[in-house]
């Protein structure tokens, strides 16, 4: 009786401890990780998020849920990083830009008239794509691959085939877009600071003259009604980057990890490829919505490309553009050029 | 494919086709087959029923417009019946093929009523915008047809990027329709432009505020009887603004609220159960 008693707050304690081990050892494994996106529901990138999503649960025995906020109802990226630094989220999709915030180098693929063709932008990005997702991981956030925006060109109501048609015309640049905003002002146009979801009332106003998207992004923002000029020329690459916060991630087991990295990958890469196509058909419809493509001679767009590219050494120099990472994509970039003349 | 409620006027659509197959033999059935033939349908508690009878009905109408070529009205009950089926009874494939052929009817209605009409296919927005404003209400019926079955048509050929290039065409349709009368048929105007409105969120461009303003109205001007009003603005609206309670609010609604309204009981039939499918994800989801 005695031992039994004796026993008995032990068998209890022990038994406490164990519930508890079990309870944290639930709550570290049934990792519940909620991901913000601007794409709205049932559009193609959140179906093929979901399946990734689908696929992580079943195989980790539902210990990983990827629990999405479609539709932007967390805000824009800077709102989005708020909410991952108070833990309210643990992840989001972004724009480049948008999380150049945490790490700048991802600035650098947008640089204007950087790009001269995709065949290019293929070959930095199976170069650099690594280092900036390694670069990326180093400042807090797990990333699992870039996915495509395209190439933005030139909108505008009057065709734009040489640089003087461009002089001074008041121009859309992005919030927070310096780079683009130096480089548009050194190519003579007008830059305005606008939110995204002022530009079609920019437009209609007059308050802008000119704006740039992918063939893409200008049909999802119904710019084909107010425009009638797109200017077929690779101004600025964009591309997006689904990332989860660091801390979260290491929340799950190793074996865990490697699942989410795996089908992530697998999904981004998908999504990464679908892209061209749909600009393809995107810019098709812009042509049959009544928006004519222009071309640019070739004396002009040499012209503003030695323009931009006067101003790589400013570029280089800002406080927000990743040097060694900039000296290695112009690096990149020479030898392919060299040998594809 | 299902999600994009397409509420038809069938009663009209019913009317049009016995108004003209039966003229004959008017004198033997009289003005009140078609009430009770579209009240068949509408007042219908069995989806399944009308979806294995519709098909014998959209083979008449396509004899009829064949023999009637220029019939706005009949062109106009084409449209809208060919896009019902199409998008609430067909496969995918089925849909594309159905809701095409609906497009082309309401093109045709809208042309045969208004000549600068026969050149809206590829027409610039502004060009539209201006036209539209010479429609007059005598034509809101083939403009009504025109928009419904075109939006019909988008959505069973969402996945390619020229349905959502279109979307603002069709909206200015639907917009004109709203100035000419905002209770057409008892709202279902604004419940459209609910949907319009909702597809997009803020952050690309969307006005989900605007949205919800349409669906309120809609819902006001068909008295809470149009259930199919209220699925939308949950599985539209509340999912897009993640707004859970007003979400199963509404839903619950729906399923609390009896299903037979005269002229809205199929409709209402197919929204309870929809209702349940999206109350069953809310959940998940929110």
């Amino acid at each position: 009786m005695r031992r039994a008693s004796a026993w008995k707050p032990m068998d209890v304690l022990l038994r406490a401890a164990l519930a508890l081990a079990l309870l944290s050892a639930a709550s570290v494994r049934a990792a519940d990780i909620k991901i913000a996106t601007v794409a709205p529901d049932g559009s193609h990138w959140m179906e093929q998020m979901r399946g990734g999503a689908d696929e992580i649960k079943m195989r980790t025995g539902s210990r990983v849920t990827l629990k999405f906020y479609p539709g932007g109802v967390m805000g824009n990226d800077a709102q989005v990083l708020r909410k991952i630094r108070v833990g309210q989220l643990q992840g989001g999709a972004f724009t480049a830009g948008g999380l150049a915030e945490r790490y700048n180098a991802l600035n650098l693929y947008g640089i204007p008239l950087l790009f001269r063709s995709l065949d290019e932008v293929d070959a930095v990005r199976a170069k650099l794509d690594p280092k900036l997702i390694a670069g990326l991981e180093q400042a807090g956030f797990v990333s699992f691959g870039f996915t495509e925006g395209g190439f933005a060109n030139l909108l505008s109501n009057e065709p734009i085939r040489s640089i003087d048609q461009m002089k001074r015309k008041k121009v859309w640049v992005p919030e927070g877009d310096q780079i683009s905003f130096l480089a548009m002002e050194a190519m003579g146009l007008s830059p305005v600071v606008l939110p995204v979801t002022d530009v079609l009332t920019g437009l209609q106003t007059g308050l802008i003259e000119m704006t740039f998207a992918s063939p893409v992004a200008a049909l999802v923002l119904q710019w084909q009604t107010r425009v009638k000029f797109r200017t077929d020329l690779p101004v600025s690459y964009s591309y997006g980057i689904f990332a989860i916060e660091k801390g979260a991630f290491n929340t799950l087991t190793p074996d865990d990890q490697k699942v989410v990295r795996e089908v992530m990958t697998r999904v981004m890469g998908g999504l990464d490829h679908t892209a061209r196509d749909d600009n393809k058909r995107a810019a098709e419809v812009l042509a049959s919505s009544g928006v004519q493509t222009v071309s640019v001679n070739a004396a002009d767009v040499e012209g503003w490309r030695r323009t931009v590219e006067g101003l790589y050494p400013q570029i280089r120099e800002r406080p927000d553009v990743d040097k060694p990472m900039f000296d290695e994509l112009s690096a990149v970039l020479a030898d392919y050029r060299k040998s594809h003349p | 494919m299902r999600d994009l409620r397409v509420r038809l006027a069938l009663r009209f659509a019913a009317f049009v086709v016995c108004a003209v197959w039966l003229a004959g033999c008017a004198n033997l059935i009289g003005s009140r087959a078609s009430a009770t033939l579209s009240a068949a349908i509408l007042d219908q508690d069995d989806p399944l029923l009308v979806e294995s009878g519709l098909p014998a009905y959209l083979l008449l109408i396509d004899g009829l417009i064949k023999r009637h070529p220029d019939n706005a009205p009949l062109l106009s009950a084409g449209a809208q019946m060919f896009a019902l089926y199409g998008s609430r009874f067909a496969d995918k494939q089925h849909a594309i093929a159905l809701t095409t052929k609906a497009r082309r009817y309401g093109e045709r209605a809208i042309c045969a009523e208004y000549e600068p009409a026969c050149h809206w296919p590829g027409i610039g927005y502004d060009d539209l915008v201006a036209q539209l404003a010479k429609v007059d209400s005598k034509k809101l019926d083939s403009l009504f047809s025109y928009g419904v079955s075109w939006l019909a048509n988008l959505n069973a050929t969402s996945e390619d990027w020229a349905a959502v290039g279109d979307l603002p065409w069709v909206e200015a349709v639907l917009e004109r329709g709203l100035a000419l009368d905002e209770d057409y048929q008892n709202g279902a105007i604004h419940g459209y432009l609910g949907i319009l409105n909702s597809l997009r969120p803020p952050a690309l461009g969307g006005k989900p505020e605007v949205a919800r303003a349409h669906f309120e109205r809609a819902i006001e001007l068909s008295q809470g009887r149009d259930l199919s009003i209220k699925v939308e603005y949950a599985r539209r609206y509340a999912r897009l603004m993640f707004d859970q309670e007003l979400h199963d609010r509404l839903l619950n609604e729906v399923l609390a609220a009896p299903a037979e309204a005269p002229g809205y009981t199929l409709f209402n039939v197919l929204a309870k159960q929809e209702a349940e499918t999206l109350l069953a994800t809310s959940k998940e989801y929110f």
